[in-house]
């Protein structure tokens, strides 16, 4: 069967009654549990898969596919109304998401999100679809070496994720990298700043920082400065309008991030966060106009929104094709396959052809069904912001420990989520910037367990880095991204001088 | 708005509830005199992993047998409680002292985990009921590798130890690395330069595939698909016996290759400590009459497990065993505790 007929054989899967009605079911619940803070695809799907127990393979999977990318399309809602990620890859949405919900263009930041959203979505389903079979050996590509050389170039970019002092900026960073050392260290063993405690032992999941530093820290920020604004209803909303200039705006950083979000995605371990990261950074280095990032810019948030979705559907090309599962979300989903009796891999397009292209045939349809289900809801959702401030901020605490509950039921959790709420509020108050602390908590750790694998496998020799084209084309990308701008500021400084 | 937040309490709500149904009674173990113990509340299986992994794929399968069939009549819940590499699930169970209406599945982790001093609990700390499953290690290499065999590939490491790389999904003294270490020591390989490296978030299969490093040491299930598939061939099997099944059965064992060890991925189920004699006796005669039943051997079949039942006396037996063994050759390599 070739691909043609094989998708025609999809369609036949997902516009079926039964197709089309689980495709909803799925996007519904996903873009239900993304939108509320902490809760992610990883507990939506988890829930799933004890009631997809006896189900036709086909639409159950078709449905837990859809729970995964309508929690990363949901996912924005949070981030940009009350600063408290979705998911882990809607942080970066937050960065000018949540600027521009302040500046009372709530309903825009929605509106621009969903739309980035549904690009990314649907471009990345055409190269799932045109591509699925030929990225499989892009999404092995990369080795040891080369995942550290894309860390390092990853955190070259944390000075230009910072306003104000760059010290500031490198210290919070440090600190990202020294929290990530916590725990069983996984080439040895060893364990590491745990003092024994068996809590510690997996380290800190992503989204007990991610919502205490910025989540949490907001709250206490807007308890501290109660005073200070007083928008009226309709201004909190805005006008949903996203106009053709906005449009125009956005187009050239959607289409870019469509792709680079779409490639992470492919790479086991990258994935959704990692993508929205740099599409962010991305963005922001070739901008004429860096300095509005940070401060509600509609490219600073319709990058990170097309990229997170777009990884997405990239993540579906190793997990598909291979049968690897790159993110602990797609180990989840392998899980559910298994227990449906489809194994995923290399033989799953030619051995099960309905379910392969059933699945990204629906992830069309869902991706529409997303647009226009989100659309409208957008005003209602807004208005989440004239709730009145005490009872919203209690609401942001309750959703963020139950959030972090949900992660593995353990409230030693919740008090970690604590330390980091107090943690993020000092760093605001002292003007620590919080992203290059969560992007080094990232980074860092694969950076080193990747560096560390690398080491051994040459037996201790740096020239593993350089011997092979795509390590030393990253290494010397990073190099560039570094020297470039001081560059630029030190000829500029020279030429002005001059006059 | 009131709609949207109304699903929201609610969906939360239900998170908290199925995340707090623990009970920490024992009380309603009826057959405190010796006499015959039948459940009367519903019985708690921890996977002390998260959802879609092995320990809860087995809890879950054997819950949903165990209803199907009626064998056991009382409702079964698996829930999950995820973290430290199975210690907090552990612990928590630990805390069950006496109850005859909890358990949790297990395989060689409970062993390699308090061995790497990474638990205070093992094995010796619960109550074995039975064992149900056998699972068994795999090693593979890229399907153009020049290794045919496993001799092959251990005569290399013999020469040139530090030509060779080992990968595997979990650290250095746990299931993947110790499987390997103890088959290729048999072989005549020097335990203490094995090199190994641990990869998550699936680089292992990754960096075999792209040709990073040398060898996976895996289960046998992961490796299947991507021999099916040509793109990785199997050099050997830890079994004492080639496994039933397609493909499975095309995999040599070490044994027939001259190299006399073997590793069994055991998979079963403990009670807390101080289980009631009467309710370990009951168990086990329902996890005979599971393993014993076709619905059962149709979930083998499906996931490419193998029959190995064993009571609680002859578990506990077996396990001691293979502690000692393991926990020599730990301390052979440098990684005791």
């Amino acid at each position: 069967m070739d691909a043609f007929q094989g998708l025609l054989a999809g369609f036949q899967v997902a516009l079926s009654w039964e197709g089309i009605l689980f495709v909803l079911i799925g996007v519904v619940v996903g873009t239900l549990i993304g939108m509320m803070p902490g809760l992610g695809p990883i507990s939506a799907i988890a829930i799933m898969i004890p009631i997809t127990y006896g189900m036709d393979p086909a639409p159950a999977l078709v449905m837990m596919a859809g729970v995964y990318y309508g929690a990363v399309f949901g996912g924005s809602t949070s981030s940009i109304l009350l600063n408290a990620p979705g998911i882990s890859g809607t942080v970066a949405t937050a960065f000018d998401g949540y600027p521009m919900a302040q500046q009372g263009k709530a309903g825009k930041a929605l509106a621009i999100a969903a739309i980035a959203s549904f690009f990314g979505g649907t471009v990345s389903v055409i190269m799932l679809m045109l591509l699925a079979p030929a990225l499989a050996s892009v999404a092995i590509s990369f080795g040891p070496p080369a995942y550290f050389a894309l860390m390092l170039m990853g955190l070259t970019a944390i000075s230009s994720l910072s306003e104000g002092s760059t010290i500031k900026a490198m210290i919070s960073a440090v600190a990202g990298v020294m929290v990530v050392t916590i725990g069983i260290d996984p080439q040895t063993g060893t364990q590491r700043f745990t003092f024994g405690n068996v809590n510690l032992f997996d380290g800190f999941d992503f989204l007990v920082i991610a919502l205490g530093l910025f989540a949490l820290a907001e709250v206490c920020m807007l308890i501290m400065n109660r005073k200070n604004r007083n928008l009226s209803d309709d201004q909190k909303l805005g006008s949903l309008k996203v106009t053709k200039s906005d449009l125009k705006e956005m187009s050239g950083p959607m289409t870019r991030q469509s792709f680079v979000g779409f490639m992470l995605g492919v790479l086991p371990g990258a994935g959704a966060t990692i993508a929205s990261f740099i599409s962010y950074i991305f963005e922001k280095k070739i901008s004429k106009n860096p300095e509005e990032f940070g401060k509600g810019s509609i490219k600073g948030l319709a990058a990170p929104e097309s990229s997170n979705n777009a990884a997405t559907s990239g993540a579906f090309v190793p997990l598909l094709s291979l049968g690897i599962p790159g993110s602990g979300t797609t180990a989840v989903m392998l899980g559910a396959f298994l227990v449906l009796g489809v194994q995923p891999g290399p033989l799953l397009m030619s051995d099960r052809p309905e379910i392969f292209w059933g699945i990204i045939a629906s992830m069309y349809l869902g991706n529409i069904f997303l647009l226009v289900l989100n659309l409208p809801l957008i005003p209602y959702l807004a208005k989440i912001l004239s709730i009145p401030r005490p009872l919203l901020i209690s609401l942001v605490i309750m959703f963020s420990l139950i959030g972090v509950y949900s992660i593995s039921f353990n409230t030693f959790d919740l008090y970690m989520l604590l330390v980091f709420g107090a943690l993020g509020f000092a760093m605001r108050v002292f003007s620590f910037p919080a992203p290059p602390f969560i992007l080094a908590f990232i980074l860092g750790g694969m950076m080193e367990q990747a560096f560390r694998q690398s080491m051994t496998i040459s037996n201790g020799s740096l020239g593993i880095f350089v011997n092979s084209p795509l390590p030393l084309a990253l290494i010397i990308v990073s190099l560039l991204s570094l020297t470039i701008p001081a560059f630029i500021k030190w000829r500029s400084r020279r030429l002005s001088l001059k006059r | 708005m009131k709609k949207t937040w109304l699903t929201a309490i609610l969906a939360a709500g239900a998170l908290t509830l199925a995340g707090c149904n623990s009970d920490n009674s024992s009380e309603g173990a009826s057959g405190e005199e010796g006499g015959s113990f039948e459940p009367s509340k519903t019985i708690e299986v921890v996977a002390p992993a998260g959802a879609g992994g092995g320990w809860d794929t087995t809890a879950r399968e054997v819950a949903r047998i165990f209803g199907e069939t009626g064998i056991i009549e009382e409702n079964l819940t698996v829930i999950n409680k995820e973290g430290g590499g199975g210690a907090i699930g552990w612990a928590y169970i630990h805390g069950q002292d006496g109850s005859a209406h909890n358990m949790f599945v297990a395989s060689p982790p409970l062993m390699f985990v308090p061995l790497n001093g990474q638990s205070e609990h093992g094995h010796e700390d619960f109550t074995p009921l039975a064992n149900v499953i056998a699972d068994y290690g795999a090693f593979a290499v890229s399907a153009d590798s020049e290794w045919d065999d496993l001799n092959d590939l251990f005569d290399q490491m013999k020469e040139d130890p530090e030509s060779v790389t080992v990968v595997g999904t979990s650290a250095p003294g746990s299931m993947d690395h110790m499987q390997f270490v103890r088959i290729a020591k048999a072989a005549g390989v020097d335990p203490t330069k094995i090199k190994y490296v641990s990869a998550q978030d699936g680089g292992a299969l990754t960096s075999v595939l792209n040709g990073s490093v040398d060898v996976f040491s895996t289960g046998v299930g992961e490796t299947v698909e991507q021999v099916r598939a040509g793109n990785i061939k199997v050099l050997g099997i830890t079994a004492e016996e080639r496994m039933e099944g397609e493909v499975l059965s095309e995999f040599p064992t070490a044994i027939e290759q001259g190299i006399d060890e073997s590793f069994v991925n055991w998979r079963g189920f403990f009670g807390p400590p101080n289980m009631d004699q009467a309710a370990v006796d009951y168990y086990e005669e329902k996890f005979k009459e599971l393993s014993e039943s076709e619905e059962f051997a149709e979930v083998r079949k499906k996931y490419g497990w193998s029959e190995m039942y064993m009571d609680g006396e002859e578990y506990e037996e077996f396990l001691d065993n293979e502690k000692q063994e393991i926990q020599a050759l730990l301390e052979e390599i440098g990684l005791g505790n």
